[in-house]
């Protein structure tokens, strides 16, 4: 494991010669589509008229900024996948073993080295992770 | 003097081919997950300049909620990273081949 980042230079330049490529065939379309100027927005608070838009008072929305359709389903969905992903998350990240109070461990989890000098917490800590890890060499 | 919307549309292009060089490249899943954010955003930054070529708010509220989902996205992932390294003792997503082990 790397203690600063360094350059990686084992890598496959097919990868980078397909995304070049790519980036190729992007630019050229874009640049020979022939757009016009953009139109832009006339007087008044884009940032108000986003809020606005997102809670379906599109009637608040000046005329310069274009038909607005009302976001509130899209808002309130939003705000229900945010919640589902904050519990999957937590109940992804949480430990199948609930019983003890695991420590914070500072150095993401891996087990430790056994030194001479080690103190007793970090003992704790490395005996409770080789539990579960079992791929440890102390 | 407003800048010209191709030029919005080249730097999304480029942002996109970064983000996928990354996947094509990359083995470390925190990485993957940066290069997946990479692509998203390349896709807002379209929204907007769309939404500033028709001098219309509908792609600005739009990204916002792109942006939203990207983070509902990222817990998830990080929420899958934990439990990779717990299992394969390493965040290498070459190593976990199969979707029982």
């Amino acid at each position: 494991m790397t203690s600063r980042p360094r350059l990686a230079t084992e890598v496959n330049y097919v990868n980078g010669i397909a995304a070049l490529a790519l980036f190729g065939v992007l630019a050229y379309v874009f640049v020979t589509a022939g757009l016009e100027p953009p139109r832009g927005f006339g007087e008044g608070s884009v940032v108000a008229s986003i809020g606005y838009a997102m809670f379906d008072l599109v009637d608040l929305v000046p005329d310069a900024h274009g038909t607005t359709e009302g976001f509130l389903v899209a808002f309130l969905t939003i705000a229900v996948v945010l919640d589902a992903a904050l519990d999957g998350a937590v109940m992804l990240a949480r430990r199948d073993d609930e019983g003890d109070s695991v420590e914070a461990a500072t150095d993401g989890g891996r087990p430790v080295e056994t030194a001479d000098d080690a103190p007793t917490g970090a003992a704790t800590d490395e005996s409770s992770t080789e539990a579960e890890t079992a791929g440890g060499d102390a | 003097m407003a800048i010209i919307t191709e030029y919005y549309l080249l730097l999304s292009a480029a942002v996109f081919c970064i983000g996928l060089y990354g996947i094509l490249t990359r083995e470390s899943a925190l990485l993957f997950l940066m290069s997946v954010e990479l692509m998203l955003n390349a896709a807002n930054i379209n929204f907007v300049a769309f939404a500033f070529y028709w001098g219309n708010l509908t792609g600005q509220v739009f990204s916002l909620f792109t942006m939203a989902l990207a983070a509902a996205e990222v817990a998830i992932g990080i929420g899958i990273i934990l439990v990779l390294y717990r299992n394969f003792d390493g965040i290498d997503v070459t190593e976990a081949a199969t979707m029982r082990w």
